[in-house]
Order: C-alpha cells, then structure tokens, then sequence
C-alpha cells in the first residue's frame, strides 16, 4: 500500500538524522552540568531528555533502513559505505535504548524516592557518552554515502570487506551485523515464530499494566493510590522492552516488509506518542498528586490518549500482514 | 464435520473475502481481546503473587469484567478462526495444545474470582493455594498464547 511517507523516507532520514548526535550531545551536557551543580533538577531533565531521544531515535534508524531500501539501487550509491553505516547506526540505536532504559528506571525511582540513585545516574552518563561516541562515527559513516569525496576514506576502511566467493552484492551481507541479524531471522526455523510468541507475551503483558493504570486516572478504582499504581510501571516497561527488542529482530531481519508499510509508519507515529505518554506516567507530579481522589481533566485525557495510542499500535501492527506485505 | 465447517458460507467469506472486515478485523479484534484477557489477568495474578499487597483484593473487581469482555470476544473470533482452518487445525498438535491451555487458565480463573469478589478490607489475606493458582494462571496463559503463536507460524 502506498504512503505519504514512503517518497521522503530519504528526506525525513536527513532531517531526523542529527537527533541522536545533538541529543544524546545535549543529554550528555546537562547531566554533567548536574554533576558540577550538584542539582536534582538538572538530573531529571537530563535523564527525561535521554529518555525522549532513545524513543525518536527510533524513526530515525527505521527511516534510514527506508532510505537505504529506494536508494540502494542509484547510480552513485556506494553499498558498502550504507552497510557500514547501518552498522555503526545499529550497534548506535542499540546502546542508546539502553541508556534511555538506565534514564528511565531512574527517573522512577526518583518519582518514587525524591531522587535518583547515583548509581544509575552514573550509568546512564556513561552510556549516553558511549552512544555519543557510536553515533558520531555511524554519522561520519552516513555522510560518506553521498559524498563521494569524504569517501576515499571508508574506501581504504573497507578494503578488507570483499565476497566470499566472487558473487555479488548479496553476499556481502553475511559480513555486517544486520545482514547476519537478517540472515539468521529469515533461515532459523524457530527463530521468528519464537520472536513473535515474545512480542505477544510483551504486548499482554505491557497493555494489561498500562490499562490498570489509566482505567484508574478514568476514576476506575478511585480508593488506590497513584503511587501504587506507579508501582506497576516496570512490568509495563519489561513487556515494552522485550517487543522493542523482538521488534527490531523482525525490522533489521526482513526491512522490506516494514519500510514501505503504510501500517508500519502509523505504528511507529503511534508508538511516539505512547512513548510520550509512558514519561508522563513516570514523572508527572500532578498525576502523581492524585493520592485517593479524582484525577484532574488533563490526566483523564492523557489517559484515554495513552489507551488510544496503544490500541492504535497493536492494530497498525496486526494489520501488517494485510494493508503492508509482512508476515 | 471438519470439512463442513470449512465449507460454510461464513468459513469461506472470511478466507477469500479481501474486505478488511474479515480477515484483518478479526484476527486484530482476537489480538486485542488476548492482550485484555491476558494482561488483565495477570495482573491480578502478579497482585495475588505480592506486587502492590497493600492494595486491597476489593479494588481489583473491575478485572473480571475485562476478562470477561476479552474471554466474549476471542470465543466469537476464535470460533471464527477456527471455522476457516477446520480441516488443518481440527489435528494440528498446537491448536489441541492451545485449547488446553485456555481451559485451564479459564478454570484458574474462577476460584481466584470467588475469593476476589469476597474478600473486604482487612479479610484478604492471600493463601498458598491462591498463590499456586495464580502462578498456575501466569504459566498456562503463556502457554496458550505460545501454542496460538505457533500455530499460526507453524501450521500452515
């Protein structure tokens, strides 16, 4: 099915592409900012910035994978370079989500205690430094791609990287990461049934736990705390984590599936927004404030946009097989 | 009686209609109801197994009415799903798997619902034997989805 999306997945992948480079950046800057300082505050919105940038970072890998898809073919276009691009983009996007994950459990326990614990806060610095550091290069990498006199050099990097058995272009896969991902899911028998049982236990999982908490922001156990109900948060998270994780194993496994999927781009639109939502759930102090009576207006909304954007996710995704081309 | 059901008029519209009211819808409508079945039940499972003890059992009524709503739903959309693949199914080694494993996590289901509803603040302590079936609960709706994935990715 056609999608707006699809002619400027190339366009979209460069405006998109600076935000985890300048965000991680920014991220890394206010966290060590809070170190000097020696400010709570400044914690809190390092860690919900690192949070923010490891969800949009998301449709930037997803839009370069596109990119690469409709531009793979043109004349001019250096498959290599991509490849080793999308490599250092992947291993980039993988350490990012876990330095978002790190952000986000501390800034629950922060919720939950006043503060977040050193240990994570150090963590989540160093992991936002290693991601920097792995991004940077997948964007020196991305840049040689279509400037071909930056490209002398990942043409003396790439030198080793020759076909097996003098075939061509196909047979370079099984020496990048996300070829040997890809191979791996399409040939293993048990490999994508196995990964999709895990994304329906997460899904289950993920939305029983979000359900719970917005039914009780809609007046729906009006006696329990919201801090009780914060307390549900990381089994919310666990199920979120094992389908992003399953996610990316069908997305990086067979990205022509997804890549020009109408339903694949509202789910990841979607996913924006529930992710959104999910901070919110996570650090809002008016919410949090609810203790024993009626949630205010604006977190009623929250929650019936929270509920509406998970639903609007599970259905984009079943609707894969049939309104896109997966399996 | 396998082949008949395949050959109904319903059986055959939802395999070759290409409306997105049939096949896409139901199989989204089974997906939803197992996430609120399954999630919800959990849920309360994870409650009776010690996250969040303080809350009181009473507050966790509204569960059964989800599971009640996700239960109607995938018995009408598994009904139908199963008319369409009778004759494959109708033997397939993960579909009876399923079948089991939904059964008994309905049957955890009921005993775990006749204490809930009759538990009050300060009587709602949670027994061994809760605890088992709600471990019991967890395990076997893991299962059924398991069994349900397979059979989809296995049975063709």
């Amino acid at each position: 099915m056609d999608s707006v999306f699809v002619l400027n997945a190339a366009h979209l992948h460069l405006v998109l592409n600076h935000v985890p480079t300048l965000g991680t950046a920014v991220a890394l800057a206010l966290l060590l900012l809070a170190l000097i300082r020696r400010q709570e505050t400044l914690v809190h919105v390092g860690l919900e910035v690192l949070f923010v940038i490891a969800i949009v970072t998301m449709p930037v890998y997803v839009t370069g994978a596109a990119a690469y898809a409709h531009l793979r073919s043109g004349a001019g276009f250096s498959d290599i370079a991509a490849r080793m691009h999308q490599d250092a983009a992947l291993t980039g996007f993988a350490v990012t989500e876990f330095a978002g994950f790190v952000a986000w459990v501390a800034l629950w326990q922060s919720r939950r205690i006043g503060h977040a614990g050193r240990g994570l806060v150090a963590a989540a610095t160093v992991l936002s430094l290693i991601a920097l550091a792995i991004m940077g290069r997948a964007a020196t990498l991305g840049g040689e791609i279509h400037h071909p006199e930056i490209r002398a050099a990942a043409a003396a990097a790439a030198a080793p990287v020759t076909t097996t058995d003098g075939g061509e272009g196909a047979d370079i896969a099984d020496q990048f990461v996300a070829g040997r991902i890809s191979q791996y899911m399409v040939n293993s028998t048990w490999a994508w049934p196995a990964a999709e049982t895990i994304h329906f236990l997460g899904l289950s999982l993920s939305l029983g736990m979000l359900l719970a908490i917005n039914l009780r922001l809609l007046g729906v156990m009006p006696q329990v705390a919201f801090a009780d109900m914060h307390r549900l948060l990381p089994w919310a998270m666990l199920g979120f984590g094992a389908n992003l994780i399953t996610g990316m194993l069908f997305f990086v496994g067979q990205p022509g599936q997804y890549v020009d999927s109408a339903p694949f781009h509202w789910k990841v639109i979607f996913l924006l927004i529930a992710g959104a939502n999910f901070l919110y759930l996570t650090v809002f102090k008016k919410a949090w404030e609810t203790d024993g009576n009626d949630a205010r207006f604006a977190d009623k909304v929250m929650a019936v946009s929270s509920i509406a954007a998970w639903l609007i996710v599970l259905v984009a995704g079943r609707m894969l097989p049939f309104l896109g081309n997966a399996f | 009686m396998l082949a008949w059901l395949e050959s109904t008029s319903i059986a055959v519209w939802l395999g070759e209609s290409p409306s997105v009211w049939a096949m896409p819808t139901v199989l989204t409508l089974h997906t939803t109801g197992m996430a609120v079945l399954v999630g919800a039940s959990w849920l309360l499972d994870l409650r009776l197994l010690g996250l969040n003890k303080n809350v009181p059992l009473s507050n966790y009524r509204w569960v059964f009415s989800a599971v009640a709503i996700g239960l109607l739903v995938n018995l009408i959309t598994g009904v139908l799903l199963f008319m369409k693949n009778a004759t494959s199914w109708g033997t397939a080694f993960p579909f009876l798997v399923k079948m089991l494993f939904v059964v008994a996590s309905t049957a955890t289901i009921l005993p775990i619902r006749k204490y809930v509803l009759n538990s009050s603040v300060g009587r709602d302590e949670v027994t061994s034997n809760l605890r088992l079936l709600a471990i019991a609960s967890i395990v076997a709706w893991s299962a059924a989805v398991t069994a349900g994935r397979l059979l989809a990715y296995l049975v063709v």
